[in-house]
Formats: structure tokens, sequence, C-alpha cells
């Protein structure tokens, strides 16, 4: 009898577990037809609060046709938490994404930023915007056929309002930004003025960030801005909070369905940009899916089965996917780097550290380092060579290439791996092991340094490897350690570093933008930066040189070209000069790897499209250009 | 009767002292970890911007909103009063989704993978040791070593195998994901079909991982009933195989099944791996991104939930063992 | 004693397991004789050579003899690897796609398909198909340019001086080196990792580390259980309470979930190996606690611990004379198994990316998670993680062996 209770009840046990399994798969889902999908334990615990997974009833559709659909990965790691724009912890890297090439799916920006030929062009505005004669502020038009997902048109009135809004409640939009913008006001229905802050010349003291907001910041409808104040009662905290499953767009795709495990966009079929004066047409994909995977490999695995169209993240050894698997996969380029770099990964100096404020071991260091070794294991390379484009300040895009003097610095280019060149650079200053611990010291002390990056990032420990042992080939003992990222980041951003452990450490350059170089540059070596706290600017290792900083102050007002040109030069040669910092390898904005085994005719050079479409996974600045241009392999 | 209330209500005593503390431990440990939460999300924030030189301000909103400012102590007992309203807070890492939303969203999905997979393996296991007990020669010889030797790859080795062969190569199964990365969850044959599909190999990687520690344990503590005096005894009293067999193994299974409720407890643990080789949707993953994102709220209340889950089970088998085991029954008649 | 190790070597399991684990150690002892050299060291430039014999081509072409070997399918040979049939094939696809008729091209008469396709290949032709396909055609004709070519390579070096090419020999087809008389030759059993290091260096100096953390791990968890588990079985009473109450606070916050916080709060940067042990040992000693405990409370009331209070012999002379020895073969296993299982945890914790700082020394799991970060088990490269895998599988086998050979041996019912 007992036996038998045992055995039932484990039975029982099973049929409830698996019920409850099978229960997981069944309770979320969307009727088939009609009903609103609503999570239902959110039902029961947060009615409010929690940002339902879906609002819109999902038309029906429950297999997404493949042919209508385009897949992503590397964008959108972990789940969606809101939808709205103001808020910048939204997780919601498919639709919201404020940057230099911002992202333009769901929510739209007065201009696209294309980082091939460094132009904008015009999205929600009408032309090209114009700075008055005293370059105080910025005009430019809406275009007439511009409208919201709710059919009203997009207005002056909504930019103006989106700027004071962010001002308001003091967004990360707004609190960076006020230093520059003094107001945005709407002339009329279709004219939108922005008023820059004037310096003491009497003229916009930063003409490059005013312009640079048009091209990455969105234009939130007001009415829909206002209920949103109502029911957060205008705090700041909830309004940044609030989810906005009600938010109002103007982009051509909006929410289908988001779960743990994916986010699906559908196409607007009302939207505005089929107007003959934008795009002329809907983007080809009904549908934009993405899965959320736990990390690379899986991202990968799916690429490679044709899961995904467009990978956005970094493949180790992406040829051979077409080289021995024979898969449909190219990249932009044919060949090695396979992208176009757009940012430098760069190994920072703490020039506070002891020796470190001694340009010969900077340099030492520097010119010892295998960087072909860097490029070839730690990118797989897919980055450019220091032989293929010298070190400078600018990424190797053309456009960035072309602003400065290459044969002006030539002679203080290092290609790396020149550990003769700098064994001799360091006797010659008098650094050398005397005490034949073979170790140099530096006015009697062992030169013992610590190279960091953070826990995780591999590609930039494994950089940092390489770093280390160019170090100890030349008598310096350079040693690796990794924090956590929550912690290196804490330690990197606060002046002053720790003595020991970051006196050389990893940290991002910018990438490719409408105030490139002079952004990069700025953050680089700019000594407004240097040595302070929460700095999440740059120039984290403390250099100060008054030359650059004069040079830096005065790019953004200057418009003639030779002479922008002649000062580009300039602080490339400080640059190379002093090394403050050394640049590891070039780094694409975005990978774009792309499985043609669905859709084709994806942005790829030499491709004929004018102007050129940046390979930015469709989605970025006018890469979303691309989105009109896919085709399907087998109609 | 008067003695089990006594064993039942001093267990009781102890189930909730343990709770308490292990709750204080809960608040307290993720705390102490070193790092800035709000600076990764601030962090967050100031990449891809041009121009981030307003970013102390909304560091210290931030900070404020967190309430991370606050000494640790008057933190706490926020944190109490919420958690006993059912607040458990809003994430940092994934701010502002609130943590009980997080929790129920993927808490399913572990227990859907990896309850059936720990009783699917027990079972398997459990049988498998049994008739390797009863049978000595011919089956021992198999299933022990083999066993042993699936027991002893490592559970990340087998998920990784169990990928490549599988799914890489012969494409049988799905690689990632909890369903069909081309379908809406919905009420049909195929979306049902896509689950279990996607299912089997997290599960199997479980499973079979299990599978062989359950039967070494069960086979030696059958053998060890096997061979006990009482066997002995009822054999040379004429009692039949069948029922002596029955009583062996019941009396075999009693650790075994105390080694179940311990095993809810690796639970969340347990599938981690699995769930991140096979991009799985789970609570493990979120524990971890909570950890590495310095996520404290997330981490508290993650932990919260397998302590609850590993003392009650712990406390039904205790509660269950001092009705059915003589053993403890004795005890509680001192 | 000695008869105890003879039974012990008696039993089959356990000198199964203890040759597999000695095998190891003896692996791990020689290994390095023969191959000198910092295990950590970089050596290739690129990721993931494959297993294979390196020949050095500089030193070949320098080697003090050259042979001629007429083979008669060299030539074939070349051709097959340069262009196999698989090319072939879809240089007459394309062809017939641009228009010529089909029956005009065969595909095992190569030469007058190499002329077919040099006449009217045009790289920049799309033909309408895909990017991939495009370049995979523009590859090939690249890589098949002087295919039938019997002349041999010119060898030129640059004048110092003048910086011009002078010729300085060639290369004919049919030129051979004996891999003998090359000087710089390298096998590479299981090539290289993602940093290009050599991977079956780099394995058993990981092994030697994991033996090492699981050792120290193991030992700190079985003190501790055993110090705690004596404890509370033979006093009992509060600290019995006391003790069983930590043990049950370390079983409700899981141990995994412990050594996920230690490990992050401690931070790379101090997370040696020997750190990492010490960890793993201070998370895992909660079942032995309660195994030992169990195992003494059923001694406590012997005899001859009973004769030994009424000796008044103190609690530590009873633990240590009385108890220690009915249970220390029980301890033995115990240490087998925690030793096992640290190895595991280390393992996962690395594949997590908590484990033991990266560049100190290599640990099976720190090899397992770079393979994984740079996507060697989707790309093919059997090399860099299968090897771990089987290594982490044997040594916990081998351990698990022995202790069921041990478990037989001291539980006299078990034995067959």
């Amino acid at each position: 009898m007992k036996r038998r209770i045992t055995i039932l009840s484990i039975l029982l046990v099973l049929a409830v577990v698996l019920s409850a399994c099978g229960g997981t798969a069944t309770t979320e889902v969307p009727a088939e037809t009609t009903a609103a999908p609503t999570e239902p334990t959110e039902k029961t615990e947060e009615p409010t609060e929690a940002p339902t997974e879906t609002e819109e009833v999902p038309s029906g559709e429950v297999v997404l046709p493949r042919k209508e659909t385009m897949y992503f990965n590397g964008q959108q790691w972990g789940s969606v938490v809101c939808w709205n724009p103001y808020s910048s912890s939204c997780n919601n890297a498919m639709t919201i994404a404020q940057q230099d090439n911002a992202r333009v799916l769901m929510f739209e920006t007065p201009y696209l930023y294309n980082m091939l030929d460094g132009q904008v062009y015009p999205l929600l505005a009408d032309g090209d915007f114009a700075w008055d004669e005293g370059r105080t502020q910025i005009t430019f038009k809406i275009k007439p056929a511009a409208h919201w997902s709710d059919g009203t048109p997009v207005t002056a009135e909504d930019v103006a309002y989106t700027w004071a809004t962010h001002v308001k409640y003091d967004t990360a939009t707004g609190a960076s930004n006020k230093a520059y913008i003094a107001d945005i006001v709407a002339e009329d229905a279709q004219t939108v003025v922005i008023k820059a802050v004037l310096g003491e010349n009497g003229q916009a003291l930063n003409p490059l960030l005013v312009q640079s907001y048009l091209s990455s910041n969105y234009v939130i409808q007001k009415a829909w801005t206002q209920k949103l104040e109502a029911r957060v009662g205008e705090d700041s905290a909830a309004l940044l909070t609030d989810p906005a499953d009600d938010v109002v767009w103007s982009g051509p795709y909006t929410k289908f369905y988001t779960d743990d495990t994916k986010v699906i966009l559908i196409r607007d079929e009302n939207y505005w940009g089929q107007d003959a004066s934008m795009w002329g047409k809907l983007p080809i994909p009904k549908y934009l899916g993405h899965m959320i995977y736990k990390d690379n490999a899986a991202g990968t695995t799916a690429f490679k089965a044709g899961e995904v169209d467009v990978s956005q993240q970094f493949i180790a050894n992406v040829q051979d996917l077409w080289l021995k698997e024979g898969l449909p996969v190219s990249t932009y380029l044919p060949e090695a780097p396979y992208h176009i770099g757009a940012s430098l990964p760069t190994a920072f100096f703490n020039l506070g550290s002891y020796g470190l404020d001694q340009l010969a071991v900077r340099k030492a260091i520097a010119i010892a380092v295998d960087y072909d070794t860097i490029i070839a294991n730690a990118m797989t390379n897919q980055s450019a060579t220091f032989d293929q484009v010298p070190r400078s300040l600018m990424n190797p895009t053309p456009g960035e290439q072309a602003l400065y003097d290459h044969d002006a610095v030539k002679d203080l280019q290092f290609a790396g791996k020149d550990i003769e060149g700098a064994k001799k650079l360091l006797d010659d200053a008098g650094i050398v092991d005397t005490d034949g611990d073979g170790w140099r010291e530096f006015e009697g002390q062992n030169l013992h340094y610590v190279a960091t990056a953070p826990n995780g990032w591999s590609d930039w420990q494994a950089a940092i490897e390489v770093v280390a042992a160019a170090g100890k080939e030349i008598g310096i003992d350079i040693t690796t350690n990794y924090p956590e990222w929550a912690v290196y980041q804490t330690i990197v951003t606060n002046w002053p570093l720790p003595e020991k452990d970051f006196d050389i450490f990893m940290m991002w350059s910018d990438g490719a933008g409408p105030t490139q170089p002079w952004s990069r540059i700025r953050h680089l070596m700019s000594s407004e930066f240097a040595e302070t706290t929460n700095n999440w600017n740059g120039n984290w290792g403390g250099y100060k040189n008054a030359d650059a900083d004069a040079l830096i102050q005065a790019i953004p007002s200057m418009t003639d070209e030779a002479a922008l040109k002649e000062a580009y030069t300039e602080l490339v040669r400080i640059y190379l000069t002093d090394i403050p910092s050394f640049t590891l390898m070039y780094r694409p904005q975005s990978f774009h790897t792309v499985n043609e085994s669905v859709w084709t005719n994806f942005p790829h050079e030499g491709d004929g499209t004018v102007p050129p479409v940046p390979p930015l996974d469709l989605m970025d600045g006018w890469s979303v250009a691309g989105l009109y241009n896919v085709t399907l392999v087998n109609p | 009767m008067k003695g089990y209330r006594k064993y039942f209500l001093n267990k009781l005593l102890w189930l909730f002292i343990t709770l308490i503390f292990a709750f204080v431990l809960n608040f307290f440990l993720p705390r102490l970890m070193p790092g800035d939460p709000v600076a990764a999300i601030v962090g967050r924030l100031a990449q891809g911007m041009s121009d981030t030189t307003g970013m102390k301000a909304v560091y210290e909103r931030y900070a404020e909103l967190f309430g991370v400012d606050k000494p640790m102590i008057q933190q706490f007992f926020i944190y109490v009063r919420n958690v006993l309203k059912g607040d458990f807070g809003l994430s940092f890492s994934q701010f502002p989704r609130p943590v009980a939303d997080i929790l129920s969203s993927s808490i399913m999905w572990t227990i859907g993978l990896q309850f059936p997979a720990i009783i699917v393996g027990w079972v398997i296991g459990n049988v498998l040791g049994a008739v390797a007990a009863y049978s000595r020669k011919g089956w021992d010889k198999v299933i022990m070593p083999v066993s042993i030797f699936v027991s002893n790859i490592p559970a990340f080795g087998m998920a990784v195998i169990l990928l490549a062969i599988f799914a890489v190569d012969l494409k049988w199964f799905p690689t990632s994901g909890g369903y069909g990365y081309d379908l809406i969850p919905n009420l049909s044959w195929q979306f049902v079909k896509s689950v279990f599909v996607h299912y089997q190999l997290p599960f199997w990687s479980i499973v079979l991982v299990a599978i062989g520690g359950q039967a070494i344990g069960m086979r030696s503590m059958s053998i060890y009933e096997l061979n006990a005096d009482y066997v002995k005894y009822a054999r040379f009293m004429g009692i039949k195989d069948r029922t002596i067999i029955k009583y062996v193994f019941r009396n075999a299974m009693l650790p075994q099944i105390t080694g179940l409720a311990l095993s809810i407890g690796t639970m969340v643990g347990g599938a981690l791996i699995a769930e991140i080789i096979f991009s799985y949707p789970g609570l493990g993953y979120t524990l971890l991104n909570g950890v590495m994102g310095q996520d404290y709220p997330l981490i508290s209340a993650s932990t919260l939930i397998i302590t609850i889950m590993v003392l009650l089970a712990n406390f039904i088998i205790e509660i269950v063992y001092g009705l059915i085991d003589p053993r403890i029954k004795a005890a509680q008649a001192e | 004693m000695k008869h105890t190790l003879r039974q012990v070597f008696h039993s089959g399991k356990f000198v199964a397991g203890f040759c597999i684990l000695v095998a190891l150690l003896l692996l791990i002892a020689i290994y390095p004789l023969f191959v000198k050299g910092d295990p950590l060291a970089i050596i290739g430039q690129g990721t993931f050579f494959p297993p294979g014999t390196y020949v050095n081509t500089y030193d070949s072409i320098y080697a003090p003899n050259t042979y001629t070997l007429n083979l008669k399918d060299a030539a074939a040979n070349r051709i097959a690897q340069r262009l196999p049939e698989k090319d072939r094939e879809e240089m007459k696809t394309w062809l017939v796609a641009y228009g010529i008729p089909e029956e005009q091209i065969d595909v095992n008469d190569i030469k007058a398909l190499l002329d077919i396709w040099f006449e009217n290949y045009d790289p920049n032709e799309s033909l309408g198909m895909i990017y991939a396909k495009q370049r995979y055609y523009q590859r090939l004709n690249d890589s098949i340019r002087n295919l039938l070519s019997i002349e041999g390579v010119i060898l030129a070096e640059k004048n110092p001086e003048t910086g011009e090419l002078q010729e300085v020999g060639i290369v004919n087809q049919t030129d051979y080196v004996n891999i003998n008389e090359v000087a710089n030759v390298r096998v590479l059993p299981l090539g290289t990792d993602n940093f290009g290091r050599d991977v079956l260096t780099e394995l058993v100096r990981a092994t030697a580390v994991s033996l090492e953390i699981g050792l120290v791990a193991g030992v700190i968890a079985t003190l501790i259980g055993l110090t705690l588990g004596l404890l509370a079985g033979y006093i009992g009473g509060w600290v019995d309470d006391f003790i069983m109450f930590i043990t049950n606070l370390f079983t409700v916050i899981p141990s995994f979930v412990l050594l996920i916080l230690i490990s992050f709060s401690i931070g790379q940067e101090k997370r040696g190996a020997v750190t990492i042990a010490i960890v793993i040992g201070l998370t895992s000693w909660v079942w032995t606690t309660r195994a030992v405990r169990s195992q003494v409370m059923s001694l406590r009331n012997r005899d001859h611990v009973n004769l030994s209070k009424l000796s008044g012999h103190s609690i530590f002379y009873i633990i240590t004379h009385d108890i220690f020895p009915y249970i220390a073969s029980y301890v033995v296993m115990a240490l087998i198994l925690q030793i096992s299982s640290a190895i595991l945890a280390e393992a996962s914790l690395s594949i997590l990316g908590l484990g033991p700082r990266t560049t100190d020394v290599p640990t099976l799991g720190l090899m397992m998670n770079w393979a994984m970060i740079y996507q060697a088990h989707i790309m093919g490269r059997w090399w860099a993680y299968l090897p771990v895998i089987i290594m982490i599988a044997l040594i916990t086998f081998s351990m698990n062996l022995m202790n069921t050979g041990l478990d037989q041996v001291f539980n006299p019912t078990l034995r067959e």
C-alpha cells in the first residue's frame, strides 16, 4: 500500500511539474485572434508599474514568415525594460539609442549622419540646416509630410518641447547639451531655431556640438510628453522610469512582441516616410526580429544556422564561415580587416605613476608592443594594421584620414615590435638596470607596472597581455590585472588613480560621428578632463598640454579647411610626440556581418549606393537606408 | 502524537530562525561587494554620447533614487518594510524594471527546466542503481563504470558536446532559445512542439549528468540494506523475496530523498551553465547578471527565492520523515 | 595498515582509478622535461592553428640539401588541392549562368576549363548572385592563376644598397627537403589556442594547477567538515544545534551562489589559483559536516567510547583516539570526492569568468573559458576545448573510481 502511495505521489509531482512547465509556454500567450496578451504574473502583482510585454494585439500572426522578417543579433542583451525615449536606461537597443549614429527605427532625428562621407542627410528635417551670419543659431524646417503614428503632423513645436522637457527633467540628453544649447524654439509650425550658448567672441561656444544635436537626438511628440507629465505628476524620477507603453512614434517600425527571449518590431504601414519627399516607399522587411542570446557564441551559432541575417557580434575568425564552411556569409569588405574601423581602443598611461611621466619610458613601451600580434590574435585580423592605417588620432575612414597631413608626421610613426629601438631609447635616457635584477630603474627605483583591462572584455584582455609581454622584453616589469568592470569603471573615472594596479589601462575612444574627429581628440587629450572625478569623457591618464588645449578649443569654430587640416596635423604631431596614450587596434563602429540565406543586397563596399550606405546594421544613422534596398534571395 | 507535535514545532522554529538569518545574509552579502552600481548605470548612459559633462548630476540623482547614499542599516530597514509589502524594489541593472517582474518571467523557465530534469534524473538514476544492486553481476558490470564516467563529464562539457553534435553538426535540435525564433507564443501545436524541441538539449544535458550520481548512491544504499541483518532475518523467517525487496528499497530510498531535497538548492546554480550555452531563459543567468551588474535588489531577491525553496523542501522532507521513518519516530518518543 | 592497503589494491576499481591518476601525474612530471618553455608563451600570430607538424618555410629553402623527386602524382595532388572538384563544378555553374552552353564545359578537362574560364570570367559581373557567391568567384579566380604552370618560383633578395630585387635561386616543383634537415620544425600535437599558445603544453600545466586547486580546496573543506562534524556529532547539545544551524544556513544559500558572490567580490586581480582554491574549500564543507556528524552520532554510544569516557579521558582524546580512527576511511573517501568536486567547481567558475587570474597560470577552467569566448566549440576547433573536457572527466573519473573501490573495501557488505 505504502509503496503505491510513494509511486503515486512521485507521478503526481511529475505531472504537476510537467504541466507547470507547459504552463509557462502557454500562459503568456496571446490568443490567436484578438485578446490582448499580458503576462499573467503581472496581472496579479504589478498591474500598473510593470512594463507590459505587449500592448498591441499581434495581428493574428503567430509564425513570422521568414521572407518578411529580418533577424539581427548583437544589439539586444537582456530583456527590454521600457519604450520611453526620454530614458536612457530602457535596455531597448533596437529602438532607443540616441548617439552619434542615432538608431532611427521607431523614433527619428531631424538629420541622419553618414559615417562614410561624414555628411548629414535630412530625415524629419526638410533640406539642410543653416547657421545665421554671426553663427549664433541654426534654423531648419520640418518636412510637411512627416507625421506621428497617431496621424498628427510632426511640428517645430514638438522639437522645441522635446528639448524643454530634457532640460526641465534634467535627462542625460539635457544634462550633457545645455552647456552649448541655450534654447530651441519654434518659429512657426515648420521652422525650428536652435539658439546656441555664445562664447566670448559672440559666436556659438561650440557649433559642432550644437549641430550634432540634430542627428543624435530624437524628436518626441509634445502631446504625448504632456500626457506623460500629467501621469507622473511632473516628477523627474517617475518620468524617467515610466515604461511608456503608450508612446507615440514617427519611425517606420514599432513594437510587436517582446519577452525574455526576443524582441520583434513590426512595420508601421502608415509610416510617413513612404511619401515621395523622403524614401518614397516603405522599408522592405515587415518584421525586424532580435533573439536575446546569452553570449556571443550562442548568437554566432544561430547566425551560422541562418536564423540571423545581420550580425553585430564579434565573430572570431569570421572568414572561416565562408572559406571553410562555405556559408553564404559576407562582411562589408571582402578581405581583412573585413569591417570599417571607427574607434581606437586605447591604452592610457597613468601619468601620475612613477616613471610614466618620463617620455622615454612611455615611448619605449609603445614602440616595443607587437601590434601585429594584437591584431591577429585579439581581433583575429578584424582590424586594419598600423602599416595599412598609420597611427594618428583619426579613425580609418577616408573622411577622417584626409583631415591631417600624413607626410608631416611620418617620422613620428612607429609600427611596433621595435625592441632594439626601445632599449636604445631607455639607455639613452639613462634608464638602465644598475642592480642587475633584470629590470630597469628610474632614479633608483625599479620600473614595475600593472597593465589592466576589465575582466571578460576578451579582446582588450588579449591585447593587454601582448603589451605586458613587450615590457618584459625591454626590461620593464609589466604584469596584468583584470578587475571586474563594475570595479574598473569606478576607479578609472575617478582621479587620482591608485598608485599601483592602474599604470597602463584600456579605455575606449569615440567612434564615428558628426563631431569627429574633434570630439575624439578632445576626449583623448583635453586637459579639461584631466585629474577630474566622475569623468566619463576621457583623458583618464591625466595628460595636460596647453598647446593641444588651445587647438582643441579653436577647432569647433574653424571653417577654413586648410587651417583645420593644419590644426589637426599639429594635434597628431603632439599626440605622437608626447604619447599620453597609444592605440592598440582599430575597431568598427558596428560589426556588420550578413548571412545571405534569405535576404541579400546588403550594404557592402562598392555597392554603388549614392550616398554610400554605411555598414551599421541597417539601423543607425544613414545606414537605415539599407532597409529600403534589401531584396529576397528567392522571392 | 504529542511527540510529533513537539518535533513539528521544533522544526518550524528552526525553519524561522534559519530563514531570518538567511534573509539578513541575503541582504548584506551582495552589498559588501566592492564597486559602485550607480557608476555602472551612469557609465552605460555615457557611452556613445559626444558630450558627457553633465554626468555628475545624473549620477547623484540615480544614487538618491536607489537609496544607496543612505547608511546600510537604514537601507536594510527600508528593504524589510518593502519586502513585507511584497515589493522587491527596482532592479539596478535592468532599471527601471521591477525585480518582481524580472523574477516572475524567468523563474518559471528555471523550474520548468530544472525540476523535471532533477526528478527524471533522480528516478532513472535510482531505478538503475536499484537494478544494479539487485542483479549484481551482469548489469552491475555495465551500469556502474558507465554511470561513474558519465557523471564525471562536467556539466558544461556535456552541454557543449551535446550542442556541438546534435545542434551544430547534425542539426537535429535548435541551438538556442526557449522556443522557435520565428514564433510568437500562442496556443498552437506548432508552438508546443517548438517549446518541446527546444527543451530537449538543455534538459538532457542536466539529466545525463544527474543519473550517474544518483545510480551510484542508490546502488550502495541498496546493497547495504540488502545485506542488513533484518533482511537475513526475514529470509530466515521465510518471508517472500518480493516483500523483502519492497522494504529494502524503501529504506534505501530514504537517504536518496534527502539528497533530492538538497538538490533543489543547486537547481538555480546547476542550470546556469546550461542556460548560458543554450541561451535558455532562466533564473541562473539572471542571478549571474545581477552579480556582474551589482544589482543588489535582484541578487537579494533571487537568493531569497532559492533560500525559501530549499527551506521548504527540507522542511517538507523532515516533516514527512517524522511521519514515516521509524527511527525518527522512536527519537520523538524519547 | 599493510593489510588494508593490500586489500585496497585488490579492488579492481580502485586500481583502475589509481592507474589513470598516476598516468596523469607522470605526464605532468615528465612532459616539461621534454618540452621546455613557458606554457603561457604566445607563439602563434593568429588564433587556433590546427594540430600538426609545422615546418619552417624559410629554413626549408636554406636546408643543406635539396632533393629532386620525380613523383608521378605530384602535379595532380597540387591541382587537386588548389582546385578541387567542388570548385570546378562551381566554375561550371558560373559559366553556365554567364551563357556558355553547358555541353562546352568539361569539369574534368582542367586545361580546357581554365581556358574557357579566363576567357569569360569578369569579376565585376554579378549575374544576380549574392555577394558571398560573387566574392567566392573572385577569390577562386585569384587562387587558380598559374595553376598549370610548370615553372618554379624564383627567390629574390633585396640588395641592401640599392634596394632592388636580385634573383638568388629558384624553387622547382620537383624540389624536396628532408624534414630532418630543416632547422626549425615544431610539432603542435594539439595546435594552438586563441592567444596563439601551444595547447598541449598549456594543458599539461593546467592539469597540474587544477589538481593543486582541487587538493587545497579538498583538504580545507574536509578539515572544516571533519572538525565541525566531530564536534557536532560527539558533543551534541547546543554545540550540535549551533553547528547544524550554520550548516543549514550554508545549505539554504547554495554554495555555488556564495562562490560566485565571493569570487566576484575578491576581484580578478587578487584571484590567484590558491585564493580560488581556498574560496572553494570554504564554501563546500557542508555535506562533509553532515556526513561526519551522522557517522559520529552512530559511534557515540559504542562501548569502547563509553569505556574511554569512564576512564576520564578528555573530549579531545576521545575524539582523536576513539572516534576518528573509526571514520578515517570514510574521511579519506570524502576527501577524494571533495577534490574532484573542487576541480569541477574551479572549471565552472572559470567558465563564468570568475576563475583565477588569466595570466599567472593556466587552469583547465580558464582554457575552457577562453576557448568558448573565442567560439572554438561552434567553429569546429575541437583541439581547443575537447582535450580539456576529457582531461577534467578523466581526473574526476579516476578519483570516483578510487572512491568506489575504497567504499567496497571499507564497507564489506558492498564487496562483490
